[in-house]
């Protein structure tokens, strides 16, 4: 059975997209699937340092478009978990090196190999964002609860679903439970009462992603980390395990994430 | 049927598949009659075709594209997948085939214009444009613009831009259950919410001009 692709979008840059396509990917490897994640951000690419792999770097997405080398050569092997590989964006090249027709075809031929293909997309929705969810079949947005990213995600969900991908999920990172507490940021319930789509899972604000990115060794691996956790969690969900919501300091909070996430 | 007579019906075909083009001058009768024919000329040919019924130079009443679709599945099981229409649908509906389309005026006509229907939230990015009236089953996010000649009619929480009365009618309105926009414009007037919280309205608002300005009405 093929298996599944799954680009991770938000229209904002820098709320956490390759972050969680790294974290999810890890995850999903560590419970034994075979997952490819392809970093789409050509010129800006970012995944393979957030990964640890820059050093690694032979062959990028663009060279396997064209025909310079075969996706194998591409694709890198994860210093933990050999079933994890990574294409890497070309870093000298432009978004219009590739069109939507050739990753779709990529795409479809990495799904019959791998569980799971998980592409980064680059900010913005132009030629970038239109390459990037052209072989996809799941999307990923990821928001932080912050106004101008959610317009943001607004748009980029209503140009997913133009595009007749349907099966539409949300990520909201960086929540600062506290903040939302004191009324100084939009709570759970006001993100998706706008957004209109399921809720996959919340990750909280954690100065650890700044650590873990400079050191190349993505959230997962430690023990003891709340984002790390919330990561795993939505994992999970992914997959299709049922998993409960998560537990915070105020009851309202948790009756509210209930009744969201079990829709 | 001579050469010297255009055909009622021109049959087209395009790497889509067939269309059907009536001709303007032919009765429908005329219509039916030639595409019996043709369907029992060229049986096979036809057998369960999809087709495209083209009437934006030849309007037909409902009840005629009704029975031109039936005889065409009787006959040769042809499905007819998408009927083309002109913008101005009023004969359609009730009008004299015969007669010429109603040229499009400038400005709006009371009551000749059905609204656009949109049967789902407007995200931000979308733009809706009407001449008529414009009807959203859902929200307005911010970011999206709702533009009609007529009211503009939100069944649901209107977040984002809403002109009503953009040809210059004054007398347009806004309704909305809730109606806390980053702007709204009523004919050539702009109006943007007040600062601070206002009280959840319990049924529905409205906004439209009163003394040359802009007010908001909560029921």
């Amino acid at each position: 059975m093929a298996g599944k692709t799954i680009v991770v979008t938000s229209g904002k840059g820098g709320v956490g997209k390759t972050t969680t396509v790294a974290n999810l990917g890890t995850t999903l490897a560590k419970k034994k699937y075979s997952v490819v994640m392809i970093d789409t951000d050509i010129g800006l690419r970012n995944l393979d340092v957030v990964m640890g792999l820059e050093n690694r770097i032979v062959y990028n997405l663009v060279d396997v478009i064209e025909g310079k080398c075969r996706k194998e050569q591409a694709m890198i092997r994860d210093r933990k978990l050999s079933n994890l590989f990574i294409i890497p964006a070309a870093q000298t090249r432009e978004k219009n090196s590739i069109n939507p027709e050739q990753m779709k075809e990529l795409c479809s031929s990495l799904a019959a190999e791998f569980d799971y293909v998980m592409i980064d997309c680059p900010a913005g929705i132009e030629q970038g964002f239109k390459n990037a969810i052209a072989g996809a079949d799941n999307a990923l947005v990821v928001t932080t609860p912050e106004v101008s990213a959610i317009r943001d995600a607004d748009r980029v969900i209503g140009l997913l679903e133009a595009a007749m991908l349907k099966d539409i999920s949300l990520i909201i990172n960086r929540l600062n439970a506290k903040m939302v507490k004191k009324g100084d940021m939009m709570s759970t319930e006001d993100i998706i009462s706008l957004l209109s789509v399921p809720l996959l899972g919340v990750v909280p604000e954690s100065d650890e992603v700044v650590v873990s990115t400079n050191r190349g060794v993505p959230l997962v691996h430690e023990k003891g980390s709340k984002a790390g956790a919330a990561f795993r969690r939505i994992a999970a969900r992914l997959n299709g395990e049922n998993l409960p919501p998560e537990e915070s300091e105020s009851n309202g909070f948790f009756g509210r994430m209930k009744r969201l996430i079990w829709n | 049927m001579s050469l010297a007579e255009t055909p009622p019906v021109k049959v087209k075909a395009d790497r889509n598949g067939l269309t059907l083009v009536p001709d303007p001058a032919a009765t429908f009768e005329a219509i039916t009659a030639f595409m019996d024919e043709r369907l029992a000329q060229s049986r096979d040919f036809f057998y369960e075709t999809q087709m495209v019924l083209d009437l934006r130079i030849r309007p037909m009443r409902t009840d005629e594209i009704s029975a031109l679709c039936e005889k065409l599945y009787k006959k040769s099981k042809v499905k007819v997948v998408e009927v083309r229409l002109s913008d101005d649908l009023s004969f359609s509906v009730e009008g004299d085939p015969r007669k010429p389309p109603v040229p499009k005026r400038d400005g709006r006509e009371p009551g000749n214009s059905a609204p656009v229907i949109v049967r789902n939230t407007c995200r931000s990015g979308v733009r809706i444009v009407s001449p008529s009236d414009c009807l959203v089953l859902g929200d307005v996010n911010p970011g999206a613009e709702i533009i009609a000649q007529g009211d503009v009619v939100v069944f649901g929480t209107l977040r984002g831009l809403a002109h009503a009365g953009a040809g210059g009618e004054r007398a347009a309105r806004i309704w909305a259950l809730s109606i806390r926009p980053n702007q709204i414009r009523i004919a050539d007037l702009v109006a943007v919410p007040p600062r601070g919280e206002k009280p959840a309205p319990n049924r529905y608002e409205v906004a439209e001009i009163q003394n040359e300005v802009i007010q908001v009405i909560t029921i």
